[in-house]
């Protein structure tokens, strides 16, 4: 569940990276890596069409025959499916590279996540299942969530085998197969997967972090993302008697749900700072000159200044970082078209602020619809998601990497609006770092989930030696 | 497409309170010959399954046809007509004409359709298709909708050829194959095949007009003289979409909601038609002097009296009579929990007053929901906007005599606009008015199972349907 970013920021951290020549990959790798992510892109792994386990035998094909011993890669299937999602049969992708000799650090944790949401052709420009490369950008479904850091995790540690790199401590791989649904490869590798995992020190995401540049070419920043707010769907359900359409009723289900979206439009939850956004805007800050700059300074200065708030959220690169959000995202009502419907859902998609309980974001979500004909009630059991403290092994390393790719780039930390595979291992206590290399204009193409995906060709193969230098600097220390 | 019948008047003051006879225990009046022979035809048509896509309506054609040669009707008048429906249903019209050696007045036509809904086994208490009598009732798939109007409206001509009987006028039978589905067959017949149905009104089979409630008490006979116009329209909205976490100001289904929200206050302006107003007056009389009696009354000495309008319009009883209304009936939006939705779709059912253009109504909701809503009608079913018929003294004389000698001297008879729609509206939208007026019933609510599960239709009301086309073709052509 990809956030991409979206700022001009300041320079949170300091790069002790010399100036030089970008490096980049050989005609024969970015070969490499373009077939494979073609290959991925195109088989669509959405939930309920059983191609995740193809693209997880697939990837641990090219690990064996970069030389990756069979015995460390493995495809692990399970099962995904809850009321609102559907069910599917997915899979998961372990491997493991290890360290030579017996090495006392943990293992470091690389994460991914193999299945897309879906996208339907006739919503689409080209059909989002089939690689298309245009004006300079790569379309289709996952370009940008997440199979460009599939492909550059898996890439970069064949290429990097190929070089005659060897880790000194292990690095494991983690690719799970239903991140955008239920989750299920996340759990699991937080608990019963973990001893297979290695019990790692720490987790480095694709899905997460990443940077951009502005329509003037300048840059944006990148962020590395170090909290997640708390994803929780919620149900409105409307029930009524129905009847035949040549009759209205006074009261019709889908009425009542209208006027309850109409409420949730309306309606805007408490602002909220916390640590890490806290830090954010005071980087932000001072970048920004104008009207917007001004109210992040009077918000800082004073938490209670709504309005400021109000004006941060409302910038389209600030979406999500003051506050709660809910939105629907789905609506089914009816049976027939001459009767009158008996049942009208939707779907309310929120994203809640790190340390609020969802149960308490479903009792105002009733406060806000005010009719207790709509009944409101929770997809999941999810909990409040926690924050990783910052280490300065991994904000030197992301650092360093993103100043050989773009010297000068500022780099600072972030609160994700998204949730990722990296909750379950941050409750589980393993600290979790979103610190993909990825790189978009802002904001034209913040397109995960939605129409047209899509990734800029060269921001794909800089993704590859981004993860590259990433894994000599944390893992050939 | 039966109408829904219009059994509401049990709070009515101007209804007599009749003794408690079961009408399903009067004897009828048709002679025990013709009833073995209406029961032997009805059995054959209830036991030929003609759904969509079975391709066995040809049969039931060749059935009635069969029926009406061997009573002397010759070849050159029998026309069986082939066509296709919703694809791949290969389906058929019969379209017979009964000569008058002199004809003094032009034709009549009578309406009916071959085709029945679907019925599943499984679904059923016994097998749909196979004829079925019990407990008074004949029982099977198109007992009441309506293989018991083709068998009637077939039979009573068979009958009185026999007897010597010569029609004044031309008598033509125009039966349809799929009335349930696409209505095709009427369109083919009030166009393409005028040459065979030119009449000066019809009288339609489809479904009908007499109804008893539970206490046995005759609720009279509602001649359907006009139809709503079924149009449904989706509501369409779009948007780029993108990540959920990153809520755009402009929403999908936002903008939805807020046309529905602006549909659901929307009032279209009341009117009155002279079905309606015949409607209504016999409707106050019932009433009396209670609310809505005085609000009918209101309206109808000023039918610029919006707020009489809407306070009967608000009556459950009177929902839909006076004036076009729109529902939303489904909904549809959005691709993934985790994502805006790229677009969302509204179902629209629309119920449109006779002789008022869908396209007209199109442009009232388009106008009502805004430009960031597009408002389209379903395009696998255009419907067409039809006139009411003309109240015709001799089409209502002749319903009031045959009824009344069949079921009491007290039986109301009145028009009534239907809510819903029929094979009728394609003729009254090609000019030739068309009334429905079929004399079977069913004890109301329990015999409403039109489209639904055990359908059936009581023994006599069927056997008296016979005798009650006789006397409509003895009035109307004699």
């Amino acid at each position: 569940m990809r956030y991409l970013l979206a700022t001009a920021a300041a320079a949170a951290f300091a790069s002790s990276a010399a100036a030089a020549a970008p490096p980049q990959l050989t005609a024969a790798q970015r070969t490499a890596t373009h077939a494979m992510f073609e290959h991925v892109v195109n088989t669509p792994t959405v939930i309920g069409r059983h191609k995740v386990p193809e693209m997880a035998e697939y990837l641990a094909g090219q690990f064996k025959a970069g030389g990756f011993p069979a015995a460390d890669v493995h495809v692990v299937p399970y099962h995904t499916g809850s009321q609102t999602t559907g069910d599917d049969e997915t899979a998961a992708l372990i491997v493991r590279w290890r360290a030579p000799g017996t090495s006392s650090a943990k293992p470091i944790l690389l994460m991914g996540h193999m299945d897309v949401v879906e996208a339907k052709r006739e919503d689409s420009t080209t059909d989002p299942f089939v690689l298309t490369e245009q004006d300079g950008y790569y379309y289709g479904r996952g370009t940008i969530d997440m199979k460009d850091g599939i492909t550059a995790i898996t890439q970069a540690m064949i290429n990097l085998r190929a070089a005659g790199f060897q880790p000194k401590r292990d690095i494991v791989v983690l690719f799970t197969g239903d991140e955008e649904t239920n989750g299920i490869g996340a759990k699991k590798g937080a608990t019963e997967w973990l001893d297979q995992l290695g019990h790692p020190e720490f987790g480095l995401n694709a899905d997460g972090g990443g940077g951009g540049f502005n329509p003037d070419k300048s840059p944006a920043g990148f962020s590395m993302q170090t909290a997640e707010k708390t994803f929780a769907g919620y149900t409105l359900t409307v029930r009524n008697r129905g009847g035949h359409s040549s009759k209205p009723r006074k009261d019709n289900a889908i009425y009542s749900l209208a006027h309850a979206l109409d409420k949730i439009e309306a309606y805007r939850f408490a602002p909220t700072l916390s640590e890490t956004t806290r830090a954010y805007f005071a980087g932000r800050e001072k970048l920004e000159k104008g009207p917007l700059g001004d109210a992040m300074r009077r918000w800082l200065a004073n938490p209670n200044d709504g309005e400021a708030a109000d004006f941060i959220e409302a910038s389209e690169s600030e979406v999500g970082l003051t506050r709660t959000r809910c939105v629907p995202t789905r609506l089914f009502a009816g049976h027939a078209d001459n009767a009158l419907p008996q049942l009208a859902t939707a779907m309310i998609n929120c994203r809640i602020f790190p340390g609020v309980d969802p149960n308490a974001i479903k009792t105002e979500l009733e406060k806000i619809v005010a009719d207790p004909t709509v009944v409101v009630t929770r997809n999941e059991d999810n909990v409040a998601s926690l924050a990783s403290p910052l280490r300065p092994d991994v904000t030197a390393a992301y650092t360093n990497a993103i100043h050989a790719l773009h010297p000068g780039m500022p780099v600072f930390p972030e609160m994700s609006t998204g949730a990722s595979d990296a909750r379950p291992f941050r409750v589980a206590g393993v600290p979790v770092y979103g610190v993909n290399g990825a790189w978009v204009q802002v904001p034209a193409d913040f397109r995960a989930h939605g129409k047209d995906e899509r990734i800029p060709v060269q921001s794909l193969y800089d993704n590859v030696v981004h993860w590259q230098l990433m894994l000599r600097d944390l893992a050939g220390k | 497409m039966k109408r829904l019948i219009a059994a509401l008047f049990l709070a009515g003051a101007g209804v007599p309170a009749l003794a408690a006879t079961d009408p399903r225990t009067v004897p009828s009046q048709l002679p025990a010959a013709w009833q073995a022979k209406t029961r032997e035809l009805f059995k054959q048509v209830i036991e030929t399954p003609s759904v969509e896509g079975r391709g066995q309506t040809q049969k039931v054609a060749k059935l009635l046809a069969d029926q009406f040669r061997a009573a002397g009707i010759p070849e050159s008048d029998i026309h069986i007509m082939p066509y296709d429906a919703l694809p791949g249903d290969h389906t058929a019209a019969l379209i017979v004409r009964w000569r008058s050696p002199k004809a003094t007045k032009k034709p009549m036509l009578v309406l009916g359709h071959m085709d029945v809904v679907e019925a599943k086994r499984e679904d059923w208490k016994f097998d749909p298709f196979v004829f079925r009598e019990e407990g008074g009732y004949f029982l099977g798939r198109g007992t009441s909708d309506m293989k018991n109007g083709d068998v009637a409206t077939t039979m009573a001509a068979i009958k009185l050829m026999s007897e010597g009987f010569k029609p004044s006028r031309d008598i033509i039978f125009f039966y349809s194959g799929d009335e349930e589905t696409r209505g095709v067959g009427a369109t083919l017949g009030s166009t393409k095949w005028r040459d065979l149905t030119e009449a000066e009104f019809g009288l339609n089979a489809d479904g009908g007009c007499m109804s008893f409630d539970e206490k046995f008490r005759n609720l009279g006979c509602a001649v359907s003289t006009a139809e709503k116009t079924f149009q449904t329209y989706f509501f369409t909205t779009h948007n780029p979409g993108g990540h959920s976490s990153r809520p755009r100001p402009d929403n999908a289904i936002y903008d939805l909601s807020d046309a529905l929200e602006k549909l659901r206050a929307h009032r279209f302006a009341p009117m009155l038609n002279p079905v309606s107003r015949a409607y209504f007056e016999q409707r106050a009389k019932q009433e009396g002097d209670n609310k809505l009696g005085r609000d009918i009354r209101a309206w109808l000495a000023d039918p610029n009296n919006g707020a009489a309008a809407d306070a009967v319009e608000a009556d459950p009883l009177e929902v839909g009579h006076t004036r076009t209304r729109c529902v939303a009936t489904m909904l549809s939006g959005g691709h993934a929990d985790n994502a805006l939705p790229q677009s969302a779709t509204a179902t629209v059912n629309c119920r449109i007053m006779p002789g008022v253009d869908p396209k007209d109504v199109q442009a009232e909701l388009q106008a009502m929901a805004g430009p960031k809503v597009e408002v389209k009608p379903d395009p696998n079913y255009l419907g067409v906007s039809t006139p009411a018929s003309p109240l015709r003294p001799d089409v209502f004389a002749a319903v009031t005599k045959a009824i009344r000698s069949l079921y009491g001297n007290s039986t109301d008879i009145y028009p009534i606009m239907s809510t819903g729609a029929s094979d009728g509206s394609f003729f009254r939208a090609k000019g030739i008015p068309v009334y429905d007026v079929d004399s079977s019933w069913g004890i109301s609510p329990i015999d409403e199972r039109a489209h639904g599960l055990d359908e059936r239709v009581p023994v006599n009301a069927m056997y008296n349907d016979v005798v009650y086309w006789t006397m409509i073709y003895k009035q109307l052509a004699g």
